[in-house]
């Protein structure tokens, strides 16, 4: 039962102020146990107000990422599973599926995260799963049109993963959820 | 299966008899075993429901709704209702218990810190929680479990006992006759008894197979538990009431009845809440029960009573732990059990009709009667220690530790004497404030349940503190009973100015929440005793000489009234040029002055005059000596708030008079704070009133009160019987615009009657006031003197009075009484 909240290509404050107002109402202490950041914070700031969120945060960098420090990829393990968190700007072409499993199979995880699209998506491919939680703030973006706010809440439960996908759709807060089942035998 | 009276059935088995009492299981002695059995199942079913809604896991999907809004179901809602808030909201409640659990009983191997036992336990607390979400969580209902558990648990193993020594009747054996598989039901031949088998210990075995073979030859009591355990019983393995599989199910079970009472007037849980829902007053119910408790220590042992509220301890520093965990702290775990044994074996059921009015809910019950009256033996027990402690840290401290080396039977039975008395105090009125119809009073102990030193008190007489604390000092230790019909006339008296005033306090016996009345009702007994051994002295004085008497006079009543003399002068004076002059001053003055003009009276006219005045005047002394402090600052070193409070109290509803002081005051260097501290109070007390009434009002008191001490002093002076009415009469002449009142003798006589009845209990009251009166007798002592030094020095229409204290056998029989006066301080403080 551990919530794991991923996010990131915040921009702030290049391209937006702060997170959507209804987002942050729902970001509150005590709940969540790890955050993951795929990058693009990307001031000091906002990994400040993420850390206060949980103690537990994970981040890679991203190109316009002002700290210097963030490793270009990470990964951790929570519960029985492996995640794998990279900000996705050196996966070329961006956002392709399948280079992105390449990176996945580099990485040896069952669960990859990444961003630079600014736009979400969720696959399952190849006993693993990838996902984008996309731009929580909606920010500019020149290879996506119209970007909706968006991040991604994981509750890992023993096999088992739950994906919520939390969307700001004209103003309105949009909840999805898909599960995942992690088969016996993964990746060799 | 109804046992004898004397024993009650079930009373073997703990869990089952608790179970009884908490209204779980069928209360009737004659229940049959089915009876209890299908309550026990369905006590067990409803918990099992619960558990199923409560301990809901967000991830099992809802079968009703598959697509469940996830908007607001999802773990990041806000939403109340959604599954993950409540998920959140109980595993912040699991946090909370599980910080209580791991303190519970913690000694090593303890049963109660074993991993299966802490999870019944935090199950067990969690439901109840989720169950009564407005009561929430509170520190020590863990401990009101955790016994409860125990005697299941005990009772569990009694049953584990008996199955070992009673296996025949436990297993299969369809009433004890085996079936072997090979042999056949219906057989000629003679069965193989499996024990048979044994040659050597053939003896021993046909010893054993003789031994039972019907349920009825073995004792009631183990029959008993063996029905109640019957597999095939009513209800079946449900219907077990001793079973370790459902012990969880009946903890919930006896912890719900505990925390809710049944359907009766004690709910533990109410001791739990804040709030004052569900209390008679605006008061949390625990600070209404121990206000009870202090009650009904009032009624039984008045002096330890007066002691706490001396020290100001508040009952619900102790009796907060002691109500909430029903003494699970106090006691060790085995003699709680029994002492529970009697508490739950107290009917929990209203005592009172629906119109009765009471004074205090949980004494409303006999079992919530047993619990105070269990506190109240408790206090007893440590009673004379509690006595020795001087401030209330150590008092409390003896309190939270109590004994463990005790006889619990002796405080039960005490207890149980107690008890009905509990009863009887919730309805009696004559010995307790009308709740309900004196607002006052819920505003005065509200504010003494939230702010936890008690107010200054504030009563509306006006007595001559000094004159009476002189008057013991001189008394030598006669004071006892004087105190005691001071005490019943102080009673009346504050009865009938409660009255004027429209206070609707009423009042003779002392209860906990008077904080103000009892310490009243300690001065008034030091103002009995100050009167009486004026009165003495001044016996003693007139054998001397006559004149010496009557510079006695003027010296007694500086004696009486330190700031008296001191003040008098210059009041005297502000009396001469202050235009605004109240009659009630004028009505001081004269008598003094008509006293002093006339020193060739009778002496006892004069001693019962002068008696009479300084009482009247002595309503303002404590107030004078608010000014006079501040004439003599290095006199009022270690004036505590206790006198400074007196002032404040003295005379209340006297805003002329502050006035007045002021004056005086601003005269002189003081710290005219006292006076507006005591201003303050008097505003608080009575804004409303008019000043010309508030005049006329306390000369209007003054004279019954008068009246009322030349009666006191009828008591204990026969000599000066006969002057009592001639200087009544004199003094009704003396007083301006006063109403010739109402006849003394007659309210002497009923009060005397009452005073006799006060002898016993007011005779420790003395006691804990004799200790002040030493300190303060102390700072008259020096007052004095230093008033002598200001006297010489005041010229001035106070030239007669001054005069006759100057004149030079006056000053040495002056300093004749004040070494008396160190001599009995030092006596006092010894004591």
């Amino acid at each position: 039962m551990v919530l794991v909240l991923a996010l990131g290509d915040l921009h702030v404050p290049h391209r937006a102020a702060d997170l959507p107002a209804k987002f942050k109402s729902m970001l509150v202490p005590g709940k969540i146990q790890h955050i993951i950041c795929t990058g693009n914070l990307c001031i000091k700031e906002v990994h400040d107000y993420l850390k206060s969120l949980c103690p537990d945060l994970h981040i890679t960098r991203g190109e316009y990422d002002e700290d210097a420090r963030y490793p270009e990829t990470k990964t951790l393990t929570i519960g029985l599973f492996k995640l794998g968190l990279c900000h996705g700007h050196q996966v070329v072409p961006w956002g392709d599926l399948d280079s992105l499993a390449m990176l996945q199979r580099q990485l040896d995880v069952d669960i990859l995260v990444t961003g630079h699209t600014h736009q979400f998506k969720a696959y399952k491919h190849e006993g693993g799963v990838v996902i984008n939680p996309g731009s929580a703030t909606g920010a500019y973006s020149s290879i996506t049109y119209d970007v909706n706010p968006s991040f991604v809440l994981m509750d890992i439960d023993g096999l088992r993963v739950v994906v919520y996908v939390y969307e700001l759709i004209d103003g309105e807060v949009k909840v999805d959820k898909i599960d995942f089942k992690k088969t016996a035998t993964m990746h060799a | 299966m109804a046992e004898g009276e004397k024993r009650r059935r079930f009373s073997n088995l703990r869990s089952v008899l608790w179970r009884v009492d908490l209204g779980i299981l069928p209360a009737s002695p004659e229940a049959s075993v089915e009876e209890h059995r299908r309550a026990a199942a369905d006590s067990r079913r409803r918990y099992v429901t619960l558990r199923r809604r409560l301990l809901v896991d967000p991830h099992v999907p809802k079968d009703e709704s598959r697509s469940s809004d996830l908007v607001v179901d999802n773990p990041l809602s806000q939403n109340p209702d959604s599954s993950w808030g409540r998920f959140f909201k109980g595993a912040e409640l699991e946090k909370t218990v599980d910080q209580d659990l791991s303190r519970l009983y913690p000694e090593d191997g303890s049963y109660f810190q074993t991993p299966a036992c802490q999870a019944m336990l935090r199950r067990i607390l969690l439901m109840w929680c989720l169950q009564h979400p407005e009561y929430g969580y509170r520190q020590g209902m863990h401990e009101l479990l955790a016994p409860l558990v125990y005697v299941l648990q005990v009772d569990i193993d009694e049953l584990s006992q008996v199955r070992k020594l009673h296996e025949d009747c436990f297993n299969d054996d369809f009433d004890g006759v085996p079936f072997l598989d090979t042999d056949m039901v219906f057989s000629y031949k003679p069965r193989k008894d499996p024990k048979w088998n044994l040659g050597y210990d053939d003896e021993y075995n046909s010893e054993r197979s003789s031994k039972i073979n019907t349920l009825d030859e073995l004792d009631s009591d183990t029959k008993e538990i063996i029905l109640l355990s019957d597999a095939y019983g009513a209800e079946g393995e449900l219907g077990i009431v001793l079973s370790e599989r459902f012990m969880e199910h009946d903890a919930y079970s006896m912890f719900d009845g505990l925390m809710d009472g049944g359907s009766g007037m004690v709910h533990m849980a109410e001791f739990f809440s804040p709030s004052s829902v569900g209390s008679s007053s605006n008061l949390p119910p625990v600070i209404e029960a121990s206000s009870a408790l202090y009650h009904l220590l009032s009624i039984v042992e008045p002096t330890l009573h007066n002691h706490f509220i001396e020290l100001k301890v508040e009952p619900q520093w102790f009796a907060l732990r002691w109500l909430r965990v029903l003494f699970g702290r106090e006691f060790c775990l085995n003699d709680l059990l029994v002492v529970w044994d009697k508490v739950f074996a107290c009917s929990n059921n209203m005592l009172l009709s629906s119109d009765e009015e009471y004074n205090f809910r949980i004494l409303c019950s006999a079992r919530g009667a047993f619990i105070a009256a269990m506190a109240v033996s408790m206090l007893l027990h440590i009673r004379s220690s509690l006595l020795a402690t001087e401030i209330d840290i150590f008092c409390l401290q003896r309190l939270l530790n109590f004994p463990t080396n005790i006889d619990v039977q002796k405080l039960i039975e005490k207890a149980t004497s107690l008890q009905s008395i509990a009863i009887e105090a919730n309805t009696s009125f004559s010995s307790f404030l009308l709740k309900r119809d004196s607002c006052e009073y819920d505003r005065v102990h509200s504010n003494r349940a939230t702010s936890t030193p008690p107010r200054t008190p504030l009563h509306p007489l006006s007595e001559s503190y000094w004159e009476e604390k002189w008057r013991n000092v001189h008394k030598d230790g006669t004071t006892p009973k004087e105190s005691e019909k001071g005490d019943s006339f102080s009673k009346q008296l504050k009865k009938s100015l409660t009255q004027r005033l429209g206070l609707s306090r009423t009042e003779s016996d002392p209860s906990p929440v008077k904080v103000l009345s009892v310490k009243n009702d300690t001065r008034n007994s030091v103002r009995r005793c100050l009167l009486n051994t004026l009165s003495d002295d001044l016996e003693r004085s007139n054998e001397v000489a006559g004149k010496i008497q009557q510079d006695e006079f003027p010296i007694g009543s500086v004696h009486r009234e330190p700031p008296m003399s001191s003040a008098e002068p210059s009041k005297l004076k502000a009396a001469g040029e202050n235009a605004t002059v109240s009659p009630l001053c004028v009505a001081k003055v004269n008598p003094l002055k008509n006293y002093v003009v006339e020193p060739a009276h009778e002496n006892a006219t004069q001693r019962t005059k002068c008696i009479a005045e300084s009482c009247s005047s002595g309503e303002n002394s404590p107030v004078f000596y608010a000014a006079s402090s501040g004439n003599e600052p290095e006199n009022s070193q270690g004036i505590d708030s206790e006198s400074s409070s007196v002032t404040s109290n003295s005379c209340a509803g006297d805003h002329d008079k502050d006035e007045i002081l002021k004056d005086e005051s601003s005269n002189s260097n003081d710290d005219s704070k006292t006076i507006q501290d005591s201003e303050a109070a008097f505003s608080d007390k009575s804004p409303d009133q008019d000043e010309t009434s508030e005049r006329a009002v306390v000369s209007n008191e003054r004279k019954p009160f008068i009246s009322k001490l030349q009666w006191l002093l009828k008591l204990g002076r026969p000599s000066v019987e006969g002057n009592m009415e001639k200087s009544s009469g004199e003094t009704s002449d003396d007083k301006q615009g006063v109403d010739a009142s109402h006849s003394p003798p007659s309210d002497g006589n009923s009060n005397n009657s009452r005073g006799s009845v006060k002898l016993a209990s007011g005779d420790k009251k003395v006691m804990g006031t004799l200790k002040n009166l030493g300190q303060n007798m102390l700072e008259n002592i020096q007052v004095i003197e230093s008033a002598f030094q200001q006297d010489r020095g005041q010229p001035g229409p106070v030239e007669n009075f001054s005069n006759n204290i100057l004149g030079g056998k006056g000053q040495v029989t002056a300093m004749a009484a004040l070494t008396e006066l160190r001599k009995i301080s030092n006596l006092l403080s010894e004591m």
